[in-house]
């Protein structure tokens, strides 16, 4: 590694230069965080009902993305590392909707299967509240076979 | 990865600031390799986005189903102290972030002085909640099948539970990890290894604490204020 | 991307000579302790050829063993045992490392014209956490074993005396060592591409390594939380998993899949992306429909995240979930048609060497047509409640998993063997190796598919007399794929020994690796190349040296 001296730092151009944020910046930004938290804790003595949950994760949502704008230098940094960023939001968010769409909607099938039960001996035969269930459905289906 | 010092042509490389950095040899310049590394943080923060992601989805997925119960346990949370905890959080990012400000600016004492700070907001935070969890233990507040609260209406309590302690202990294993790092810099800081022209580990650490805050914004409010 | 290197005379790299990769530097420690991305490369190859072997070694014992309906060599638990290992080894230690952790890292820096991946140290690192995992997870051979299957469900994984917990921590780390991997090569590809090598001048074969990339980070920290959990439900019986506190099992099985879907892609992805190097250089033709075939990549990639519902059809998810999942299945199968049917028109009108490693591409655009094709019979709800679970199950991810990933592996491997050991192989046995391992797998997985449609059940260790003729003849294709292994391995093997020392350029390739020795410099090339034509731009290349 070390005999590869043709790349040394006389070869590679210009140095790191740092982008420095005034140290107002930093303190309006922690003040803003403060502020947040305050309300947001004041905000669940309140009662809004569904609204609580909603209101507390708008105000996390956005002391999150000050927290990334500023102190992670989002806002200030190549478009690229946003998009990493904000990408690994979008896919948890399909994770968490995916399952959801399972979870909250299980059962509904055995409800259907109660009302309309299956004939075991002549499965496709279709019993005669399932044809009726049919005729309701597609009043223009062709007769059941039998 | 980076070459000794001797190949810096003729320069005394005291005057070039940090005497142990050079480009590594498979970079082509020193932009490139502070923005490959902050690119690779970044990725490895989605990673770990992701991993507590799968905590936030149990939550999700537990709380809709057992809305009354989980609104009942999370009264047994102390506001006050998650309260505490979020500010405490949120001045030791703020004080990360002046680190890294300073050490953007060579300014050793100050880099020093903010890790510090930094470093005893992580170990108050793990002080409080210390102090959290031995009043659950205390209780019986405990996950799953080691539940043994008194006076609670609904049946499943101890699944919240079992969330509270899986999230904020992996989030307390993260601050634990972060202080490692910090330390780690505060060693690097006093060997006089930073300075404007290589901050990056520092700014890299200061991601990985930001994003450790990043999580506990969340968490508090769902598990503390909401439930 | 602006770059302060303005070297510009094309790469000429020295024949031969004492500063290659290998004989850099001497001794064992210097390879445990090396950087070079090529030596790491090699170190992750030998250790999944090693996984390889193993986990090849149960499955003949498991096939053993169906010979016959009964009792044949071991006892049934032995049984379990032995098909949760090789399921085990096969995914997590052989198929998943194999082609980012040993060709990716290789050839990867390579084809883009740099020195080394972006962070040499947390690539060795990778490494090594794939060693520790392993250990950890092999670990339970020595103690008592695992008969979850290679999925881990609860609640039985919650419940049975084996080592779970050392298999799963195993995992866990061993998901570790393929974030690091994957981060490695994003940064690598974004950073380090040597001027002249633009997003959509890189050999395919990256697109594959990219899109992989990008599941291995979004996918494997939710495999890490998942175990995460299965121990703590083991351990401290938190509940979230058992449906007696609360819990819910399924969610183990979404939480799994979220990765262990995704994961199929990290496996056949970079396959992919071998094969259109393959297709390319032995048809000495610019591939057709780059950009489509790049893009199809990171489509399949993406798509990948919608679909895992597709195993847990039959699970108890909700029916409107299991609708939206198989919908959603089949669209997988649009950015797949489009590289077969890529493929296809790059051999049209090409002139094909019919070489071992173009003999293997062949063969997966056979097996890989199946496999994927039988994956939309699965995706389907109502197909699926007949065969889900079934050998047709079996026989459909082998048909993807080896038939595609493995055929594209040692594809690769022959093919870029010359520049990694700077040796020939015999032609010969390779062919042979390449139509022994074709027949030898049909005759094993096809009659499964036979098998699984009668309703042969999988994972069963005693089975209905009227399956032992298929049962049988899947048992001796197994011996032809086994003895196929042998040929190849004795071929490459004695390469290394009595090859003919390989040129720079054995098949007449474009890309990058072939404008280096065989085997390359430590820092692969002498100096940074760069690059003014595609890595296909065949008939442009033939109409500059003719003129």
């Amino acid at each position: 590694m070390s005999d590869h001296a043709q790349h040394g730092p006389g070869g590679h151009g210009k140095d790191h230069v740092p982008h420095i944020l005034p140290l107002s910046t930093y303190f309006k930004t922690w003040g803003a965080l403060m502020v947040l938290t305050v309300i947001t804790v004041g905000a669940s003595y309140l009662n809004f009902g569904p609204g609580n949950l909603v209101l507390a994760m708008l105000i996390a949502t956005a002391k999150a993305a000050t927290v990334a704008l500023v102190f992670m230098h989002l806002y200030y940094d190549h478009k690229f590392h946003g998009v990493i960023f904000v990408s690994s939001l979008v896919f948890l968010g399909i994770f968490i909707a995916f399952t959801m769409f399972d979870t909250e909607t299980r059962g509904r099938a055995e409800a259907m299967e109660g009302e309309h039960p299956a004939n075991i001996k002549d499965p496709f035969g279709g019993t005669a509240s399932e044809a009726a269930a049919k005729a309701k459905l597609k009043p223009a289906a062709a007769p059941a076979h039998h | 990865m980076s070459a000794p010092a001797e190949i810096v042509e003729g320069q005394p490389s005291a005057e070039r600031g940090s005497p142990q950095f050079e480009v590594a040899h498979h970079f082509d310049s020193a932009d490139t390799q502070f923005d490959a590394g902050r690119m690779g943080v970044w990725l490895f923060l989605v990673t770990e986005i992701l991993l507590f992601g799968g905590l936030f989805c149990t939550f999700a997925v537990f709380r809709s189903w057992y809305f009354e119960d989980f609104v009942e346990a999370h009264h047994h949370l102390n506001k006050v102290m998650g309260g505490a905890n979020t500010l405490v959080l949120i001045g030791s990012s703020l004080t990360m972030a002046l680190a890294v400000r300073a050490a953007q600016m060579t300014d050793k004492k100050q880099t020093t002085r903010m890790l510090v700070i930094t470093l005893l907001c992580a170990a108050t935070f793990l002080v409080v909640k210390y102090f959290e969890y031995s009043a659950k233990f205390e209780h019986g507040l405990l996950p799953g099948a080691y539940f043994h609260g008194e006076g609670f209406q609904g049946t499943h309590a101890g699944v919240f539970f079992a969330i509270y302690f899986l999230m904020t202990g992996v989030h307390g294993l993260h601050v634990l990890i972060g202080m490692g790092l910090i330390t780690w810099m505060l060693i690097r800081n006093l060997r006089g290894d930073f300075s404007s022209r290589y901050y990056a580990p520092v700014e890299n650490v200061g991601l990985y604490w930001h994003l450790v805050d990043l999580v506990w914004i969340y968490l508090f409010p769902l598990l503390y204020l909401v439930g | 991307m602006s770059r302060s290197i303005t070297v510009d005379e094309v790469a000429a790299a020295p024949d031969s000579g004492g500063t290659d990769y290998i004989n850099a530097t001497k001794g064992v420690w210097s390879w445990l302790t090396t950087v070079d991305h090529k030596r790491i490369g090699i170190m992750y190859l030998v250790s999944v050829l090693t996984a390889f072997a193993l986990g090849g070694f149960f499955a003949l014992l498991l096939r053993l063993e169906l010979l016959t309906p009964k009792h044949t060599i071991m006892s049934a638990d032995t049984y379990n045992q032995a098909f949760t290992l090789h399921g085990v080894v096969m995914v997590f230690l052989f198929i998943i490392p194999s082609i980012p952790g040993a060709l990716g890292n290789f050839f990867l820096p390579i084809m883009i014209g740099a020195k080394d991946v972006a962070f040499p140290r947390l690539n060795l690192l990778s490494l090594y956490l794939y060693w520790i995992g392993a250990i950890f997870a092999l670990s339970s051979i020595l103690s008592s074993g695992l008969d979850t299957g290679w999925t881990f469900y609860v609640p039985y994984s919650s419940t049975t005396n084996t080592a779970v917990v050392n298999v799963t921590l195993g995992a866990f780390v061993l998901g570790f060592s393929s974030i690091l991997t994957g981060l490695n090569f994003i940064v690598t590809l974004h950073k380090l591409r040597a001027p002249g090598v633009g997003w959509f001048k890189m050999p395919l074969f990256l697109w594959g390594l990219y899109a992989t990339s990008i599941v291995q980070i979004l996918a494997t920290p939710v495999l890490g939380i998942t175990l995460l959990l299965l121990v703590f439900e083991r351990t401290l019986h938190i509940g979230i998993f058992d449906p007696a506190l609360g819990g819910d099992p399924v969610l183990f099985q979404h939480f799994f899949w979220f990765y262990s879907h995704p994961a199929v892609y990290i496996m056949i992805l970079p396959g992919m992306g071998i094969i259109s190097e393959l297709i390319a250089v032995h048809a000495h033709r610019k591939v057709f429909g780059y950009k489509a075939i790049a893009f199809s990549s990171v489509a399949i990639a993406l798509v990948g995240f919608l679909v895992w519902g597709h195993h847990m059809f039959v699970a108890g998810q909700s029916e409107l979930a299991s609708t939206i999942f198989s919908f959603l299945t089949f669209l997988v199968a649009i950015p797949s048609g489009v590289k077969v049917f890529n493929w296809i028109g790059t051999l049209w009108g090409g002139s094909i060497s019919f070489k071992a490693p173009m003999l293997f591409a062949l063969s997966f655009l056979f097996l890989f047509t199946i496999g994927g094709l039988t994956g939309v019979f699965l995706g389907m709800l109502s197909v699926d409640m007949h065969l889900h679970d079934t050998y047709f199950v079996v026989a459909h991810f082998h048909y993807v998993m080896m038939g595609g990933t493995v055929t594209a592996f040692v594809g690769g491997l022959h093919h870029w063997w010359p520049k990694m050991t700077g040796r020939m192989y015999s032609e010969k046995l390779a062919v042979l190796s390449c139509a022994l391992y074709f027949i030898g797998f049909n005759a094993t997985f096809f009659t499964q598919f036979l098998m699984g449609s009668r309703g042969m059940p999988r994972r069963y260790y005693n089975y209905l007399d009227q399956f032992q003729p298929l049962h049988a003849f899947s048992t001796f294709g197994s011996w032809i794929l086994g003895a196929a292994f042998l040929v190849m391995l004795y071929n490459l093997l004695n390469s290394l020994k009595n090859g003919e020392r390989a040129p720079k350029n054995p098949w007449g390739g474009l890309s990058l690796e072939w404008e280096t020795a065989s085997p390359p410099v430590t820092e692969n090339f002498v100096h940074v190349p760069h690059v003014e034509h595609g890595p296909y731009d065949y008939a442009a290349t033939v109409a500059r040296r003719a003129s």
